[in-house]
């Protein structure tokens, strides 16, 4: 039986000016997997690989269990998607929107999409370019979920959202889940937004994936150290992961912060946030 | 694939108003000027505006990446474009064809659907001709660069054209030519179908392999 809805193996991709190193990674039925990196660090690349949307990278991607380009038709009816600023032509309206899209997917369902219009509160006959971004967001949003799919692939769904707006989105996103046949890829640079949803967490940076665990195990076990120096120069280096020496003390992250404590008696341990281990893998120094 | 289709007569839709306007004013024209004016030049002209304006709607919303990520999309995308092209091809020549019927009837009290028929025909594989070689070139590069390239081979052409004129007697090529104008009618489509399939060929193995 198929346990993962998305098997990503060895994915490397060339550009001119980027490269994008064996990216590996799975996500689980009915998970929420949160792909965070900061701009530019190689998610876009890794979801259109997916989504084969780019051509020439090498690796192996399954989806449902198929290979992503031998069965590109059958996997993307199954895959809803929001794509970081590509969408429909803005001088469509909704109600367009529903006219072509159920001539390219075999479950588009027209009613269930007019009920997520309601719902969002969204006009069925305005123009979209006469839409704000929120309002355009949950377009894309609803447009993804109107087929009934298994898996949904959301590049950056929040970006540019008020909070009213984000938590909205993120409900929908909670809603869809109930169904434990369904997985969400969600790529953010907004990470508290991941915080409140995702079950794995996976970091790339610079094209590769530094971190990949889940949730609780990263926000739980892994922890910011404060310390002065004379104490930073008794840590052992394979206790560390990344430090910063900041005017007054040191931080320092560590991967295991109960192991840590027992074994340095320092007792300026803080609780992780996304945000701060992002900053900390890419900012502090190994 | 009919999605597609639709999709951009959804984009030609939101400037129907203008189209409309368009052919009142044609209309208008070609009786004002007493059934003399031969308005088959609106049909390259039409063609080409409202069709490079869907292109220039998808690129603005980086549409050709979406419809990728969609079942059959970076199949059917090519595809639909060119049968869009040639359905709206179809639609502005059969306004052309009444609006000419209309205008010629009341000068001469006449009807020659020959004539018409004829000229339709031509402009119609002019058209698909010059949307043949357009579109492989805004596919390959994009229709910003494609629009200069464009811009820039006609003038090259045109330029090379009267650059030869100058050194080598057309005359007798004319009078071949002139030969060829009694075949004209079965040739032209021949030669539109070939080189309409040849450009969709080559559209189709540009999109294929494209990344977005």
């Amino acid at each position: 039986m198929m346990n993962n809805i998305l098997e990503v193996k060895n994915l490397s991709k060339e550009y001119n000016d980027f490269e994008l190193k064996n990216v590996s990674f799975e996500l689980p039925k009915g998970m929420i997997l949160g792909f965070i990196g900061e701009n530019g660090a190689g998610k876009t690349t890794t979801i259109k690989s997916i989504l084969n949307i780019v051509n020439d990278y090498t690796g192996e991607i399954n989806v449902f269990g198929m290979n992503n380009r031998k069965n590109d038709k059958a996997v993307k009816e199954d895959i809803g998607i929001v794509l970081d600023d590509m969408f429909f032509p803005e001088i469509l309206n909704p109600t367009d929107i529903n006219v072509i899209m159920k001539d390219i997917y075999v479950n588009w369902d027209s009613k269930l999409y007019f009920k997520y219009l309601k719902e969002f509160s969204l006009p069925t006959n305005k123009q979209i370019k006469a839409f704000s971004k929120g309002m355009r967001k949950k377009l894309e949003i609803a447009t993804a979920l109107s087929h009934h799919p298994k898996l949904l692939i959301l590049d950056e769904p929040t970006s540019g959202l008020d909070p009213v707006a984000r938590n909205e989105v993120i409900d929908i996103f909670q809603d869809f889940i109930q169904n434990e046949e369904c997985s969400i890829l969600l790529s953010s640079h907004i990470t508290t937004d991941l915080e409140h949803i995702a079950d794995y967490i996976v970091f790339i940076n610079k094209g590769e994936i530094l971190l990949s665990k889940t949730r609780d195990e990263l926000l739980e076990e892994y922890g910011i150290v404060k310390c002065t120096e004379t104490e930073f120069k008794k840590i052992n280096d394979s206790d560390l992961i990344r430090y910063r020496k900041s005017k007054y003390e040191y931080e320092v992250l560590v991967e295991n912060k109960k192991e840590f404590n027992k074994k340095y008696s320092i007792n300026t341990i803080d609780k992780i946030t996304l945000e701060d281990l992002m900053v900390m893998m890419i900012k502090g120094v190994k | 694939m009919k999605g597609l289709i639709k999709k951009d007569f959804l984009l030609v839709k939101s400037n129907i108003k203008v189209l409309v306007i368009l052919f009142i004013v044609i209309g208008f024209m070609s009786f004002t000027f007493n059934g003399e004016m031969n308005i088959s030049f609106v049909l390259p002209f039409m063609s080409v505006v409202i069709m490079l304006s869907t292109f220039s709607y998808d690129a603005y919303n980086k549409w050709d990446a979406y419809v990728t990520a969609l079942p059959d999309g970076r199949k059917n995308s090519i595809k639909s474009k060119y049968i869009a092209t040639i359905i709206l091809l179809f639609m502005i020549a059969i306004g052309v064809s009444i609006i000419t019927a209309i205008s010629t009837y009341i000068k001469d009290n006449t009807l020659d659907f020959g004539a018409i028929l004829e000229m339709v025909l031509v402009m119609l594989s002019t058209t698909i001709i010059m949307q043949s070689i357009m579109y492989p070139v805004i596919y390959k590069f994009g229709l910003e660069k494609a629009r200069i390239g464009i811009f820039v081979g006609a003038f090259g052409l045109g330029f090379l054209a009267s650059l030869i004129s100058k050194y080598v007697d057309f005359k007798p090529i004319i009078q071949h030519l002139d030969m060829l104008n009694n075949y004209l009618t079965f040739i032209l489509p021949i030669v539109t179908i070939i080189l309409l399939y040849i450009s969709y060929k080559i559209s189709e193995k540009v999109y294929k392999n494209k990344e977005f």
